[in-house]
Formats: structure tokens, sequence, C-alpha cells
């Protein structure tokens, strides 16, 4: 029984044949989970349990988890006090405010009789806490109150969303175009194309950043969105995954469509198109991913224009901005991170398994 | 107007207008085939090389886009660096900047020794600064990041309950932006942040409890004991030893060596670097198969008993109080550099995982099961089989992780901004720096820059490609 038991809970996943007795090395792993839990998820978990925190928690470094916040009472004829509760030395509690400066010898008063001014050890007196969940720190950038205003989230949002929809969609369809022309046509000059493209896989942005912004400048579009979008949308990667992908379609199905007098054009968008989604998929997924999280060629093109920041750019400015104001930034980072999560959510396996099965960066 | 308005509006007439006429008078649409007329709207170009050249125009239409993208924003800046790092001056207009020869890279190279940044002029300083900070970063950083993903690849493709929650939590980071992943670690690292809070409360803990009395013994005896089963299981088959417990054994002596410190009875530091490389070796040891395995183990088991006597006679528990560390500024500590590989590794490890993931599920599976009928045990089959069919997947993980590596900007640039002092400073920060962010923006200066730059990523990247293309031939 107590064999069985044991054959029970330690079995691994896997059918009777398959399945293997739970050895050491699956602690290991388990640990080696456990650890990344710890170094990946909590971090971000951290950062989201302390943005719900008042700013006097988040001030104060306060390392509970729990939002807890200092009970606020109105007290008639002397305003909101922050309330501290008095322990007696009989043990009897009761609930106070400061009335004075806080020396050794507190002057405190009842909240109930304000009028009932007394002096008490400094070290008799407890915060009385509640757990609030301070929702300000999200509303107040967002709905620009309490001089908040920098933070304009629409537009950043509508910014990087523009952003990056239209590089995508500008980068599946051209570079889908030339995967087609490169998987599916004998021509001229392929081998020379074929080559520029792997050209450009190995010249990194960073080394043309200088004279990148000399062109932009000439074409009048620094300073514009198109600045951001237009440089990058052709990118040798996705030709690559594109072009694999199209060379498994059969070329009978192209024949086909042409003895059916079909325009190239109406081939590539009713046949191929269709037919590659799950590599244009990846593309697009792989797009999103880097036009969203781009820095450094905004930073440099729309720096200048609050008008015209990303999300990126705008936290960026945020947190420089108000270095001590540690529970909008928190929230503010919260909110930027929960679009890209989102979509991670509802497409994570998707992705994963793209990334892994199409491949390289 | 700007050229590029008045071109695209030209362009967009021209296209719009003479497309939608051509293709109207040529073709005949119902009105529920608006959207293929859209359609056919987009390829308009493409319809209408067809028409003019035949099917053989078609494929040069269909990479026009792409390649004039390629072509204008790739390969003219390419040549225009070279161009633009000849001349000087702060003008934006090309025809506007004097011809000023190597000037810019004779500034840079203005060094007594260029191994020694310090003796350089102001320019030259910022470059062999960041370079060599980004070369160090580099050297370390690759390394690092290909074990890891590796190992967390291998983890993951194991016979594991929840394997797809494990992989997308390990992507998780990569889809994170910079600037949230500087904002939560700064947030982490902070002086008073919940790392310095984990690790006070942690050491004030066992401050305490060694506190104790007869702590020390219990503690003693307790290591021992596990000590001797740990020893005994990873004797116990007939053959070799095994890794796991091992690696377990391992960890426990690394801790032992730690706790003991024996170098300090010579009056040296650094017990625990000593117990991690043993430790290390020894697993090595194991892993490889040695017909040592079995001595080596039995040596590291009267070794650990040694250091458990020595501390019997030695025990000094006291940790102190904990003096939080301003883990990103804090210079001459090498603290803010080691948070930013392990930032990096944090936020870019997920995606190598998933290609080596790749090329572990690409290992046919009756390797591994005819290791099996022959008994092999699993660190062999990892030498033997994993490891060289993993290579190829593997060197592509290294170039793109160098390439990747060497570009650093964004983490540095919003975690340290290149400090305390110049310790974190990386090559792509001091190209942003002289061309975009000074005072007088040098743009001429910054080319000069990147093309040094470009030189010693090729250096590299060739140099990688050949050492491992060595190895896999071996």
């Amino acid at each position: 029984m107590l064999n069985r038991l044991s054959t029970f809970l330690t079995r691994t996943a896997g059918n009777k044949d398959t399945a293997e007795r739970f050895g050491m090395a699956d602690v290991l792993a388990y640990g080696y989970l456990l650890l990344g839990v710890l170094i990946v998820l909590v971090p971000v978990l951290w950062t989201f349990f302390s943005s719900i925190k008042p700013e006097r928690a988040v001030d104060s470094f306060d390392t509970r988890l729990l939002p807890i916040a200092q009970v606020q009472t109105e007290i008639e004829g002397i305003g909101t006090k922050p309330e501290w509760i008095h322990e007696a030395e009989d043990g009897g509690e009761r609930k106070v405010f400061k009335a004075g400066p806080t020396r050794k010898e507190t002057d405190v008063a009842p909240i109930d009789d304000p009028g009932d001014v007394f002096k008490v050890p400094r070290t008799q007196l407890r915060p009385s806490e509640e757990i609030r969940v301070a929702t300000e720190n999200y509303l107040d950038p967002l709905l620009k109150r309490h001089g908040q205003e920098n933070f304009t989230f629409g537009i950043y949002l509508f910014n990087s969303v523009f952003v990056t929809v239209m590089a995508t969609l500008i980068t599946l369809i051209i570079n889908a175009m030339a995967a087609f022309a490169l998987s599916k046509y004998r021509f001229r000059g392929r081998l020379t194309f074929t080559i520029l493209i792997v050209a450009t896989l190995l010249i990194p942005s960073s080394i043309i950043l200088v004279s990148l912004f000399f062109v932009v400048w000439s074409f009048g579009i620094f300073g514009s969105l198109w600045g951001v979008i237009i440089p990058a949308a052709a990118t040798p990667t996705g030709v690559f995954l594109l072009r694999q992908y199209m060379l498994t379609i059969p070329d009978e199905l192209l024949e086909a469509a042409r003895m059916d007098a079909a325009s190239e054009w109406r081939i590539f968008w009713r046949i191929v198109m269709p037919l590659s989604l799950p590599a244009l998929s990846v593309l697009a997924i792989l797009s999103v991913i880097w036009r969203w999280n781009d820095f450094l060629w905004p930073l440099i093109v729309l720096i200048s224009d609050p008008e015209k920041h990303t999300i990126q750019l705008g936290l960026t400015q945020y947190a420089g901005e108000f270095d001590t104001d540690f529970h909008y930034i928190l929230a503010m980072t919260v909110v930027s991170l929960i679009p890209i999560t989102l979509v991670f959510v509802w497409l994570q396996r998707f992705i994963t398994t793209g990334i892994a099965t199409t491949g390289l960066k | 107007m700007s050229l590029a308005a008045i071109l695209m509006t030209v362009l967009g007439v021209l296209w719009i207008g003479g497309g939608s006429v051509w293709l109207l008078t040529r073709r005949r649409y119902k009105l529920v085939q608006v959207p293929s007329f859209l359609m056919d709207l987009v390829g308009f170009p493409v319809e209408y090389a067809q028409s003019i050249w035949g099917r053989g125009g078609v494929p040069y239409a269909l990479l026009l886009p792409n390649m004039l993208i390629f072509g204008l924003f790739t390969f003219v800046p390419m040549i225009l660096n070279f161009y633009v790092s000849f001349t000087g001056g702060t003008s934006i207009l090309l025809f506007n900047r004097p011809w000023v020869g190597l000037q810019q890279y004779a500034d840079i190279f203005s060094c007594e020794t260029i191994f020694e940044p310090r003796t350089c002029s102001n320019a030259g300083f910022s470059f062999w600064k960041g370079m060599f900070n980004t070369l160090w970063f580099v050297v370390i950083q690759v390394p690092v990041l290909c074990v890891v993903a590796l190992v967390t690849a291998l983890v993951v493709n194991k016979n594991i309950r929840g394997r797809g929650f494990w992989r997308a939590m390990f992507f998780y980071p990569v889809m994170l932006s910079p600037v949230v992943i500087a904002n939560i670690w700064n947030w982490v690292l902070h002086r008073k942040g919940v790392l310095n809070e984990m690790i006070g409360g942690t050491r004030d803990q066992l401050s305490a409890m060694a506190g104790m009395t007869g702590f020390d013994i219990v503690v003693t005896v307790l290591l021992a004991v596990v000590l001797m089963v740990v020893s005994e299981r990873a004797l116990r088959s007939s053959d070799t030893p095994s890794l796991a417990w091992t690696a377990i054994f391992g960890a426990l002596l690394a801790l032992l060596f730690a706790w003991a410190n024996p170098l300090s009875l010579i009056g040296l530091g650094g017990s625990i670097w000593l117990g991690g490389a043993l430790a290390l070796g020894l697993v090595l040891i194991v892993s490889g198969e040695s017909r040592h395995a079995r001595i080596a183990i039995i040596v590291a088991g009267i070794l650990s008993a040694a250091l458990l006597i020595s501390i019997q006679f030695d025990a000094v528990f006291d940790f102190g109080r904990y003096r939080p560390i301003n883990w990103l500024v804090q210079p001459n500590t090498g603290w803010p550099f080691f948070w930013l590989v392990f930032v990096f590794t944090w936020s870019h490890m997920g995606f190598y995982m998933l290609i080596l993931l790749a090329g572990l599920q690409a290992i046919p599976s009756d390797l591994y099961e005819a290791a099996r009928m022959d008994a092999t045990r699993p660190a062999r089959a990892f030498w033997r089989i994993t490891l060289p069919l993993i290579m190829p997947t593997l060197t592509v993980v290294l170039v793109l992780a160098l390439i990747r590596s060497f570009q650093i900007f964004d983490e540095v640039y919003l975690l340290t901004g290149g400090g305390p002092g110049r310790e974190t400073f990386m090559i792509v920060q001091n190209i942003y720096e002289v061309a975009f962010t000074n005072q007088s923006k040098d743009y001429g200066e910054g080319a000069a820059g990147s093309v040094l730059m470009a030189v010693v990523i090729a250096i590299f990247t060739f140099f990688q490609l050949w050492i491992t293309r060595r190895q896999s031939e071996l």
C-alpha cells in the first residue's frame, strides 16, 4: 500500500509505459523552475503590488505585500489627521491623533474628544492601519488630476499603437511580396537580391544610427511617426522566414491558377498569402514585439515633440521628471506593461510554439 | 512642404487615381467585389508591370518596395557613414559639412595607448572607455546567456508538468519593453528596495539563530548526516556515480566551504569561490564519465568531514549588521555591471531558450531510446548525443547573442545611465551622446565611432564563426 502510494506521488507525466519514477533529476528540475518563478515572476508581481500602495507606504519602502495605509480621519475644526493607536500601560487602547510635533513625549488627543490633549511616550503610539488599494496612483496621471498633467497616456497609447500596427502591416505586405518573388520565380538577379538581403541581416541597426539620421532628415520624415515606421519596415528576418515557408507551397497550385487566367498579383493575394498564414502570423508577432518595445531610434527621432512620444518614451520622460514620485512611476509602468501582457496571455501558446518552430531573429 | 510629402502626394494620386482608372477600364467589378477591387488597387503596380513586361517583370515589381527601403535606409546609410565620418562641423545639411579627412579618427586615436583610455583626448576617452566596457560586457554576457538559455531549455524540455506554462513564463520578459524592465529592476534594486530588505532580513534571522546555544553543534551534526546520505546516494549505483546527487553534494560542499572558511586559516578570503570551483569541478568530473569520479567524490567526502571538524574549533557566527548596498550606484564594487548582465540575461534569455528548445525537439527521440537500451547514463547521453546535435543551433544562438549584446544600449541607458562614473558606459551610448545629445552635435565623430564599431563587430563575428566551425568539425 505504502509502496503504491509513493509510486502514485512520485510519478511523472505520461502514460503507464512512458512515465518514469520521480528521480533526483526531477527534483533539481523543479527546483530550477521554482528559482525561475522567483526571478522572473516575482519582480513583476512585486512591482504590481507596490503600485497599488498609497504614496506614504511607497515612499517609506514598506515591504509588506498588502497595500496598508494609515487611517486618515477628518476631525472637526482641525482637519484631516493620520490616526494613531495609543496603547496605555494598563493595556487599554485608544484612537488618538497627534496634536503637536513628535517628541519623546508627544501631545496627543483622542479622536472622539479633540479638546482633551495629553502627553504620552512616543513608544506607546503605533499607527492605526487599514488595507486600502491606492487607485489614485493610477487615476491621477490618467485623469490628469492633482497636477499630474505630464503623462498623456491617451496620446502615447495612440502613437504606440499607430506605429506598431502600421509598421507591422507594411512589413507583412512588402516582406511577403519579396519572399514570393524570391521563392516562386526564376529571374535574372535572384541570387544577387538574396545576397543583398543576407547582407542587411549582418548590418546591425546601431552602427548606421548617425547616417540613418541624415537620410531620414533629408526625406523630411524626421520628427514624425513615419520616421520610425518606414526605416525598419523591411526586415531581412521576415523575408527569410516567409521565403522558407513559401518554398513549401506546391507550384502546381500556382500553375492551376494561371490556367484560370488569374493575374500574378491575384495568385499572390488569393493563394500564397492565405497558405502562408502561419509564417505570416509569426512575423506579425515578432514585428509587434519589435515595434512596441523599440527605444533607441524613437528616442532619436521623436524625443523633441511630446505629442509624438510613444509609450516607452513617455514613460522614460515621466520617470526622469519625477525621480521621487515612485508611486506614480510604478503605476504607469504597470499600465504600460498591461497591453503587451494581455496580448501575450491571449496568444502565448501560439507565440512560443511559433517562434520555436520558425526560429531566428 | 517637404520633399517626402510632395513625393508621397504625387505617388498617391498616381497610384489611386491612375490605378482605379486602369483597373476599371480593364475589368468589370460588381458591387460586392469592392474588397476585391481594393486588393487589386494595392497591387496595381504589380498588375501594371505584368501587363507591360509580362510575367518576367513581376518579380522585380514584387521586390521593389522591399529593396527600396533596404537600399535607402540600410545600404545608403552604410555608405554615407563613411562620408559623414570624414566631415566635420555641426550642420545637418550634407553639402554644408566641411571635409576634414581623417581628423575624426585621429581624435579618437589620439592616445598615448588606447588600452589606457585615461591617456586619450576627450573623444578618445569616451570611445575607448565605451569600447572596452562593451567588450568586457560581451565576453561575460554571451557565455552566461548561452549557458542559462541552454540549461533552461533542457529543463523545460524534460517530461515535466505544465511545460507550456513554464515555457511561457521564461519567455515573458522578452515581451516587456526596456523601459518597463528598467523601472521594475530599479524598484527592486533600490537602496531601500525589496532585495536589500530580503538580504538584511535573512541575515538578521541567521544571526539570531546562530546566537542560540548549541546551534553550531546541531547544525554540524545535521550537515554531517545530510552529507553522508547524499554522498551515499551519489555512490550507490555500481558503475558510475549519479550526477543529480553529485550536484546536490557539490552545492552542500560549497555551502560548507563558505561556512567553515578554511582559507582564513592562512589569512586569505574567498573561500566561497574556492568551494564553488571545487563543487563545479566535481560535477564536471562526474558528468564527464571520468574513471576517477568515484575517487573524486570520496576525496570530497573526506574533505567535507575535515571541514566539519574544523568548524567545531573555529565557529564564528557573526554576520554583523547588514548595510544596504546601492546596487546600481555604488562605484568600484562591480555591482552595477553585475546587475546589467543579470537584467540583460533576464530579459533576453527566453528568446534564445525557445530557439534552443526547437533544436532540442528536433533531435530524434530514437537516439535517446537506443541510449537507454544500452543503459547509457543521462550525463553521457547529454555529452554524446544532445550537445553535438544541438551544436549548430547553439552556434546560431552564439552569433545572435554576440551581435545583440554588442549593441546593448536601452538597458544600460535606463538603469545606470552609464554610471557610476563611466563604469557601465557602452559604445552605443557613446555614439548616441556624441551625435545627438551633446551641446555641439558632432555627427562626424559619431559616424567615425560607428565605423570603428562595425569593424570590431565584424572581426568578432568572423572570429567566432571560425572557432565554432573548428569545434564542430572535431
